[in-house]
């Protein structure tokens, strides 16, 4: 069939025109906002970028270090403990290393709210089901890190880790055993083999599982809401502030389209890189 | 390099850790709804199911749930029919702007939820249209469509055209093609589609939170819930919310299955 004639644009368009209404048409309205003067609600006045001036002056760049921060960090500590996961159940494949996969999928389905409401109770003081088991067991007093930080980026671990798993399990199954094999008879270190082979080899699954960790907690709010006790404001916390209680719209709308601008940053370079048919057809 | 038992065992353990790590929150989820104390003691003193009547009993619970119910029923109808058409034009035919095409579509799953939320309850503002279960409908699909597109092309890789035109020099029309040969073949992937937009939207919070208004579908209750106002109802009603979803997949799976029995017994 020629290119010409295909119905492919067809086929395309009913869901190119939601996309466009209901994805592109919202980031546009956001960004018209955010060029709108302070506090006003209308999108008929006159065009300034003073939002953005405020946005850096008055401190707005302290929740968008902490969001890249949490976002950076659990995109290390999710790819650390995620690679050893999928070599072990690449290597043993067969029907346990099935059903742990299954496992490990099967929390992305319970709401991230009972998930990190568990992870609260899990860590309360005292009465907490970790400190009263230590107290009623072993007799021990234990502190608790719920509302701080620390306790947030472990949620954001915990919440991420199935997202980086997976992409990531598709990239190690990218690796011929024969190739590490033969790395090893012609002497090289299990560093060398790792650096050298299997990294390039599972790149486009590491990518992919880095990417949308990193995006996805780009704007996680409920970890530091519920485990951290709001001891940081993250961005999406500022920006829903400014929404919400400042009724500061353009404000808010100018801190968005900065996530948007950082996330497209990120995003954008990879994707064009990526071949979504190779991936896709596996 | 030889593998001996200790780094198997070594192995086994490390994926059981991991597990422990993914499992624990939601057996302390289970453990705590069992408690009849406005507070938190946990070993609990009387271990009790008391909240899980007090939950069956409440209107509340009714209303959370039939309202993420009627989202994600809604959610699943023009997922299915919006990421088919999708995949038709991802996968099936080689195009023009096709490449393009894949790319712009997978942009709503690299986009931080929350904030797509936040975007979208300013642009309802500012066309005028209060936010509600029905607005919500369309903030989940943003994200959900691009995702059940990927998984009936998934399928539709894996799936020869030709097919189609060897069934047409059979005599066949276009209708009876899409019907007899086009849709037996993505089934599976269509399936698997409806059963991840259910389960997503089920479960969604981040654009729930922004996009439902006065509306609360049930992951919103249990996050406001959670911070404030805090009584053993919140557990309970979190491990019936997760059940139900546990027992629609499964009960869908078994009439699958069923149905194909049927079908394999027909002569």
């Amino acid at each position: 069939m020629s290119q010409r004639s295909s119905p492919g644009p067809w086929f395309a368009a009913p869901v190119a025109i939601f996309m466009l209404v209901c994805f592109a048409a919202p980031i546009f309205i956001v960004a018209w906002y955010s060029l709108m003067p302070s506090r006003t609600f209308g999108l008929t006045g006159d065009l300034t970028l003073e939002n953005y001036r405020s946005a850096v002056t008055d401190g707005y760049t302290r929740p968008l270090m902490w969001s890249l921060i949490g976002a950076a960090t659990t995109t290390l500590a999710t790819a650390i403990l995620a690679w050893p996961t999928a070599v072990i159940l690449h290597r043993y494949a067969g029907r346990w290393a099935a059903v742990a996969s299954a496992l490990i999928a099967l929390p992305i389905f319970i709401s991230e709210s009972v998930r990190l409401f568990g992870m609260s109770v899990f860590m309360m003081p005292r009465g907490g089901i970790l400190a009263g088991t230590m107290n009623a067991v072993f007799d021990i007093q234990i502190g608790s890190i719920l509302n701080t930080w620390s306790a947030a980026q472990i949620g954001m671990i915990y919440i991420h880790l199935p997202f980086m798993l997976f992409p990531l399990l598709l990239g190690v199954s990218l690796i011929p055993a024969d190739r590490i094999e033969a790395a090893r008879d012609l002497g090289a270190t299990r560093w060398q083999t790792f650096r050298e082979v299997e990294l390039p080899l599972a790149a486009p699954g590491l990518l992919i599982g880095m990417l949308l960790t990193f995006v996805l907690c780009l704007g996680a709010n409920a970890e530091a809401a519920i485990l951290g006790g709001r001891a940081v404001t993250v961005i999406t916390a500022a920006i829903e502030q400014r929404f919400n209680y400042a009724q500061d719209w353009p404000m808010g709308a100018a801190l968005t389209v900065i996530v948007i601008l950082v996330t497209a940053l990120i995003v954008l370079p990879v994707l064009s890189r990526l071949d979504l048919n190779r991936l896709t057809r596996r | 390099m030889t593998r001996g038992p200790h780094t198997s065992a070594l192995q086994a353990l490390w994926i059981v850790l991991i597990l422990g790590f993914l499992y624990i929150p939601i057996v302390s989820v289970v453990l705590a709804s069992m408690a009849n104390t406005r507070y938190m003691r946990f070993p609990h003193k009387v271990w009790s199911l008391d909240a899980y009547r007090d939950a069956i009993a409440s209107f509340t619970t009714w209303q959370i749930h039939s309202i993420s119910f009627w989202i994600a029923l809604f959610v699943v109808i023009l997922a299915v029919v919006l990421g088919t058409l999708g995949a038709v034009a991802f996968a099936r035919y080689d195009w023009r702007g096709r490449g393009v095409f894949q790319r712009l579509l997978v942009l709503p799953i690299f986009f931080p939820q929350p904030v797509l939320g936040l975007a979208l309850l300013l642009s309802l503002n500012a066309v005028g249209l209060a936010p509600s279960w029905k607005t919500a409908i369309f903030a989940h699909l943003v994200w959900i469509v691009p995702i059940v597109t990927l998984v009936i092309s998934i399928r539709f890789f894996g799936y020869d055209p030709a097919q189609e035109e060897a069934a047409r020099d059979l005599g066949a029309n276009r209708w009876q093609v899409i019907r007899e040969v086009t849709l037996p073949a993505l089934w599976p992937g269509i399936f698997s589609g409806a059963l991840f937009a259910f389960l997503l939207s089920w479960s969604n919070l981040p654009l729930s939170i922004y996009t439902s208004g006065p509306d609360t579908p049930l992951p919103v209750w249990l996050f406001s819930r959670t911070a404030t106002n805090y009584s053993p109802l919140v557990p309970s009603v979190a491990v019936i919310g997760t059940l139900i979803s546990a027992l629609l997949v499964l009960s869908l799976a078994l009439i699958l299955l069923a149905a194909k029995r049927v079908r394999a017994r027909r002569p």
